[in-house]
């Protein structure tokens, strides 16, 4: 990759990145994403606005390239990319790169208090005595699930197991410790369960401009059920999350790859079923805006269509 | 949370009375229907302005939270004391800005002094665009404005400001009823529930210009429908009574149904008088159009994440008179005052500006209210 004439090199943006999700887990994407170009930007010495913003771009596509699952990492350096665009009216490099720094700071110390604040607008839906279905494993519905128990309100939770990487016994293991009675259902019992529940939680990796959310495989057919069991599915998520795309389909996932669920080639004599499992299937999918009932995000409660008009204010600003 | 000792001591003996007076009624349950208790309340926030120890914009708003939580507390149900309490509160922002952004015009000076221009960094992130674009000048002029604040001018210009308010509330009928010709024409048979004065003014008004026709539910037990179709009798209009039981029946020659509401909540929702909903199912089946008639008053900035909670239960008499004395001991009577009537069964909002789409109220709220602001204050204390 072409480095625009700076020292910037020395510094691994991807290495920064990825150290930050390995020491603290429970920093989202893009506040990662988001801090690592704060440190990317303070150790180089750009002496033109021009070369300075080119930089920046530069290490947000390395970013984006370097990671498998860049949906809510763009997120992030679409907020940065905003943010300098904003002030790169100001006098000189040294300005906009201060500027820059503190807000990208402010951000990374914000973002911790977004996860309480979902849990502010959130925690009310949650009454004694109901049964919830939560998808996955998703820190922000724990941090929800957390303030309810706070608050001495009893319920139970399904959850659901999530292949291929079996996030929900992470859940589990967490619900079990708070002392909440949970039970861990197979993905493909997910319809079985439904008519026990009273509301599904799912949380997003992304928020799309349609208000329709990108999240663990899985999260579209339990919409799809909880709709047609007429149960209320509540969406938690950041609003760093809100990302700026419009997918018309499951295909149109910056994600997509085409030799997922491809069929295989007749020639092949032997195939390894188990091993392609995992090899050719997403990780991700996409629900649709009319399966979700509301969404708690830390701007407050909100329908879907609330979603554009947020992302709207914050991008023609 | 102060004791109601230290709080009397900001307010005049007259008006301490006089809110003593108005918790008594909400509990006593005295105060029905949602503009009386909406113009009501919105008195009573008047004269705490008016009347009340404040230095502050801030002072000034605790002191009408506090109230309002005392008002919710006597009638925790009642959703039209939030919305007045919470229109007034942004009426107090409004007003007040120089108090609002004295925090903002603080840090400017702080950045200004760094050799960094305040308004240049703004805090990333979604939501806070409207900090960011309040520009320096801004700013700067709402501080200077703070140092010359007058607090007799605050307190008129407040005042006047509720005062324009209570005149929205008295005539929020007529200006929807001001929509009318364009949502009713001629021939068409019209379907209502119960007793509404938005409704009755909104077709009275049509019927100036247009004939039709207007089917009137009685809604039992209230049997309020006899009344509004004593009121809706006019030379153009002809109405219909029919028992709440043949609503179904008749919905398939009904052209559009028109609702009034008690209030509606902030997902486009609506709580109103029972029956409602089974009028709205009705008319989902044989997809007619549900139209609803609600000032802005009504609109509630919550989320309806318990049906139960806005509802209250009403004397189980009419359902089952007490003269029964040999059903009385054996069965429990229920008879709820209101129905919750979920927003995908509601095609329009019409209010003093319009129609609205229910998934547009959310929006429409956050012009009316702090909203962020406003819901983490409702949320009754855990």
């Amino acid at each position: 990759m072409t480095n625009p004439g700076s020292d910037s090199g020395n510094f691994d943006i991807v290495e920064h990145y990825n150290g930050l999700l390995k020491e603290n887990s429970s920093i989202s994407s893009p506040v990662a994403a988001v801090d690592s170009l704060v440190k990317m930007i303070e150790k180089q010495h750009a002496t033109t606005m021009l070369e300075f913003m080119m930089i920046v771009r530069t290490a947000c596509d390395k970013l984006k390239k370097a990671t498998n699952n860049s949906i809510s990492l763009s997120a992030g350096c679409d907020v940065f990319l905003q943010q300098m665009a904003r002030l790169s009216h100001a006098q000189s490099v040294d300005e906009c790169r201060k500027a820059l720094i503190k807000a990208g700071a402010d951000f990374v110390q914000g973002a911790g208090r977004c996860r309480d604040n979902v849990a502010d607008f959130g925690s009310p839906f949650v009454r004694d005595d109901q049964t919830i279905l939560i998808h996955s494993y998703s820190r922000v519905i724990m941090g929800l699930l957390r303030r309810a128990v706070k608050q001495n309100k009893r319920f139970r939770v399904y959850i659901t197991e999530s292949r291929p990487d079996q996030s929900g016994l992470r859940a589990a293991e967490e619900l079990h410790q708070l002392g909440v009675p949970c039970e861990v259902i197979l993905d493909a019992a997910v319809g079985y369960i439904m008519e026990k529940v009273d509301m599904a939680l799912v949380g997003a990796e992304g928020v799309v401009e349609s208000g329709g959310l990108i999240n663990k495989i899985g999260t579209y057919q339990l919409a799809v059920i909880a709709k047609a069991a007429k149960k209320p599915l509540y969406a938690l998520a950041e609003s760093f999350k809100f990302v700026r795309l419009y997918p018309l389909s499951q295909y149109d996932l910056p994600t997509y790859r085409s030799d997922l669920l491809s069929f295989k080639d007749k020639a092949v004599a032997k195939v390894d079923w188990q091993a392609e499992l995992a090899r050719s299937n997403p990780m991700l999918d996409y629900t649709p805006p009319e399966f979700i009932t509301l969404m708690f995000t830390d701007l407050g409660v909100m329908t879907p269509s609330g979603v554009s008009d947020e992302l709207i204010k914050f991008y023609l600003d | 949370m102060e004791s109601p000792k230290q709080q009397s001591s900001a307010f005049s003996r007259e008006l301490a009375a006089n809110i003593e007076d108005f918790i008594a009624k909400l509990k006593r349950g005295e105060l029905q229907g949602s503009k009386t208790v909406a113009l009501k309340t919105a008195n009573l926030m008047r004269h705490v302005v008016a009347d009340s120890r404040w230095d502050h914009a801030e002072t000034l708003k605790h002191l009408l939270k506090t109230v309002g939580r005392r008002l919710l507390k006597a009638q925790a149900r009642e959703l039209l004391i939030i919305n007045i309490v919470c229109r007034v509160l942004h009426i107090v922002s409004e007003a007040a800005p120089q108090i609002n952004s004295g925090k903002a015009a603080a840090s400017t000076a702080l950045a200004v002094d760094s050799g960094l221009r305040g308004a240049e960094t703004p805090a990333m992130g979604l939501g806070s665009s409207s900090m960011s674009s309040r520009n320096l000048a801004d700013q700067v002029s709402s501080s200077l404005l703070r140092a010359e604040a007058n607090l007799y001018h605050t307190k008129s210009d407040i005042i006047s400001e509720i005062n324009e308010y209570i005149t929205e509330v008295e005539c929020a009928e007529d200006e929807i009823a001001r929509n009318a010709l364009d949502h009713i024409h001629s021939s068409e048979i019209i379907l209502t529930c119960g007793r509404s004065r938005t409704v009755e003014k909104f077709l009275l008004t049509a019927a100036r210009k247009r004939k039709f026709h207007v089917i009137v539910t009685e809604c039992a037990p209230l049997y309020d429908g006899h009344e509004q179709a004593k009121a809706l009798a006019s030379p153009n209009i002809e109405v219909v009574v029919v028992p709440d039981s043949a609503v179904f029946a008749i919905m398939s020659r009904v052209n559009k149904v028109i609702l009034g509401t008690h209030a509606v909540m902030a997902n486009g929702g609506l709580i109103a008088a029972s029956g409602t909903h089974m009028v709205a199912a009705a008319a989902r089946h044989h997809s007619t159009q549900v139209m609803v008639c609600a000032g802005l008053y009504k609109h509630a900035p919550s989320f309806p994440f318990d049906d139960d909670r806005f509802n209250t239960l009403m004397a189980p008499d009419a359902v089952l008179p007490y003269g029964d004395a040999s059903l009385v001991g054996a069965v429990d009577v229920v008879s709820p005052r209101y129905d919750y009537v979920p927003p995908d069964l509601v095609d329009i909002l019409v209010d003093d500006n319009g129609g609205h789409l229910p998934s547009y109220i959310y929006r429409l709220q956050q012009d009316l209210y702090d909203n962020a602001n406003d819901l983490a204050w409702n949320i009754p204390d855990q």
